[in-house]
């Protein structure tokens, strides 16, 4: 599905990824671990096509050259990023989002855009599956929501969009027990032999409950060391410095 | 510079010899200066003598012939009605109220308000205006349906001032919802100079909206004096993305104890488009409080200006004025100028002001597409949120969604 060769990517001529190869099939779950600054985020950033980055290198999605498309396009061919710090837009109502993102992504392949009481009855639906409050989806995007709602409003998002490959980027960082319960449950409802994740992260906390078939230690652009799910338990008691 | 302009009193028609002597008066005054340009502080940021000359071969004004003319009306809320064909009183129907509570005439030039200005606009609009309304709302009349004024321009306007006056009362305990409504279809330039005088007796209360449906290529003044008696309230909501040239002088009065303004504006300007806010709100009575929130949004080459004066008198205590300017601007060509002032002579009060400009978030923009939002559509989402916070405090459920419908129309462009 995901193919990466050899990228390097920089930004104000800071030097970030160096020589980066991943491959994800479907129905795999990747988990990416690495000390601070060692790229993690530049990744997810680089795949979902942010501006700003020079990028060398080969990524190919599902064969498609992925340098060549805009954010938009490769959210639509079914790449999603929950972010680490999902943004607030005053102004815009979270459905109305929602619902503009949705149809936005069916059109594109080639499905009927939802009316607005179809749409409404899918989104119910899907909040109350994630313990989301009705009452959210009426008011701005991400505006005053606390942390959890944040990236409980990401994974939202992610079942409905109904992505092929899910990155989620510290989506555990800032959540209590339960809310993380809650997210790895969405993740885990949602995961099937067709889709992928790729799951940055600092720590083991967030793999107990979702359970990855890779471990990837990332380190000073690269990566240097893949395990299975035992690699992280062993991370946690020896550190990242023992890798580098 | 070729002298562009010719105005002659004689073009109206049915004057006495006294009007004649007062318009001529004024017509020297205006002739003393012109078309105001950046000399004047009141129009530092708009050179109207130049943008004028710059846009017309010649303006004249004339006694125009009105004729009645078929337009679209609003669908979407049930309201009354005014239409106005370049500025005249055509037609009327107050269908939705109850009888003799409403009174709307033609504009009495014998009960004319001069005003005692240094802007010669309002001299030019003293000598040579004619038509325009006035409308009356009996005391303790509560208006069930807000009423809409139709704007209409005839085509044949072109190279033309046409100046109105208008006149609007709410007596005590009143309350009206009142939509200008402007629909212009012409191409033609042409200049539309307006007076209107707004008074606000005691508990009345007043929703002003302006909103514009079209692009447009005429340039609009309008000086809009309001004065608020005890526990009035006026709300003026601007929506006038649209206008080539466009300014709006609002002069509040706070005369009595009590009584509060707002003043709330969003405008989405586009390439060559002009519009200017210009504020002063006098704080002459204790306990009174005044709102002003304007947001503009600069497409391409436009500009955008908001000149907001706040003025409390010594015996105006308690008072609490706020004024707040914020501008995204879009391109490096767009200008945006804000001028906050205020002046205090009294010790007890609560002012303060503000004003902002940047550029639009482009982290929020990724954000967006991450979702498969293409990019116009992101930019679209995120200039109609900065924007559509001003309709905040609006509570009518099919006003407000029609004044939104038309604010998405303005900013996806016309």
């Amino acid at each position: 599905m995901l193919n990466i060769k050899n990228l390097d990517a920089t930004i104000d001529n800071k030097h970030i990824l160096k020589g980066l190869n991943l491959n994800i099939k479907p129905g795999e779950v990747h988990a990416i671990m690495g000390p601070n600054g060692s790229g993690k985020s530049t990744l997810a950033n680089v795949l979902s096509g942010k501006n700003g980055y020079e990028i060398k290198g080969k990524i190919q999605f599902n064969g498609e050259n992925l340098n060549e498309l805009s954010t938009e396009e490769r959210a639509q061919k079914g790449i999603f990023l929950a972010f680490q710090y999902p943004l607030e837009i005053p102004g815009v109502s979270t459905n109305i989002f929602l619902k503009t993102s949705l149809n936005a992504v069916r059109k594109a392949k080639g499905e009927k855009e939802l009316d607005t009481l179809t749409f409404l009855k899918l989104i119910k639906e899907k909040a109350l599956e994630l313990g989301i409050d009705e009452k959210f989806l009426s008011r701005q995007l991400n505006v005053g929501f606390s942390g959890g709602e944040k990236k409980k409003n990401e994974i939202l998002q992610m079942k409905l969009l109904e992505p092929k490959l899910s990155i989620l980027d510290e989506t555990d960082s800032g959540l209590d027990i339960d809310a993380l319960r809650i997210v790895a449950d969405g993740v885990n409802s949602y995961k099937n032999k067709d889709n992928a994740f790729l799951i940055i992260t600092h720590y083991q906390r967030l793999l107990d409950y979702i359970k990855p078939d890779f471990i990837h230690v990332l380190s000073n652009g690269k990566i240097v060391k893949t395990g299975d799910a035992d690699l992280g338990a062993q991370l946690e008691k020896t550190g990242y410095t023992s890798l580098s | 510079m070729k002298q562009f302009y010719d105005f002659r009193i004689e073009k109206i028609k049915g004057l006495s010899s006294e009007e004649k002597i007062v318009r001529k008066k004024n017509l020297e005054l205006f002739y003393l200066n012109g078309f105001p340009s950046k000399k004047d502080e009141d129009w530092k940021f708009t050179d109207l003598n130049s943008i004028l000359s710059q846009n017309f071969t010649k303006i004249t004004n004339t006694d125009l012939i009105t004729e009645e003319r078929r337009h679209k009306s609003i669908n979407e809320f049930e309201h009354n009605f005014i239409s106005l064909m370049n500025g005249k009183l055509i037609s009327k129907s107050f269908d939705h109220e109850e009888k003799d509570k409403i009174s709307i005439s033609n504009f009495n030039y014998k009960n004319e308000i001069i005003l005692h200005s240094k802007n010669t606009l309002n001299f030019l609009n003293n000598a040579l205006a004619k038509d325009g309304f006035s409308l009356e709302i009996s005391k303790n009349y509560k208006l069930k349906k807000p009423l809409v004024i139709y704007n209409h321009f005839s085509d044949s306007l072109k190279e033309i001032i046409t100046n109105n006056k208008n006149s609007i009362i709410l007596n005590e305990n009143s309350e009206l919802t009142l939509i200008n409504y402007l629909d212009n279809t012409s191409k033609e330039n042409f200049m539309i100079n307006t007076i209107e005088n707004i008074k606000l007796k005691k508990n009345s209360s007043l929703k002003n909206i302006f909103i514009n449906n079209s692009k447009n290529y005429a340039y609009f003044y309008k000086y809009l004096k309001n004065d608020l008696e005890k526990n009035s309230s006026l709300e003026n909501y601007i929506l006038s993305s649209g206008l080539i040239f466009n300014k709006l002088d609002i002069e509040v009065n706070h005369n009595e104890e009590y009584s509060n303004s707002y003043i709330f504006s969003a405008l989405n300007l586009l390439n060559n488009e002009h519009q200017e806010i210009k504020t002063r709100v006098n704080h002459n009575a204790p306990n009174c409080r005044s709102y002003q929130k304007i947001k503009n949004v600069l497409n391409n080459e436009s500009k955008g200006v908001y000149q907001g004066k706040i003025f409390v008198k010594n015996i105006a205590q308690k008072t609490d004025a706020y004024q707040l300017s914020r501008a995204l601007i879009l391109n490096d060509k767009a200008e945006f100028d804000a001028k906050p002032e205020l002046e205090i002579y009294a010790d007890d009060v609560k002012c303060s002001h503000g004003s902002t400009s940047g550029s639009i978030d482009l982290d929020s923009i990724h954000y967006l597409k991450s979702r498969g939002i293409p990019e116009k559509e992101a930019y679209q989402m995120l200039i109609n949120g900065f924007l559509c916070e001003v309709l905040e405090k609006l509570k009518e459920k099919n006003l407000k969604k029609f004044l939104l419908k038309k604010l998405e129309d303005q900013i996806h462009g016309y």
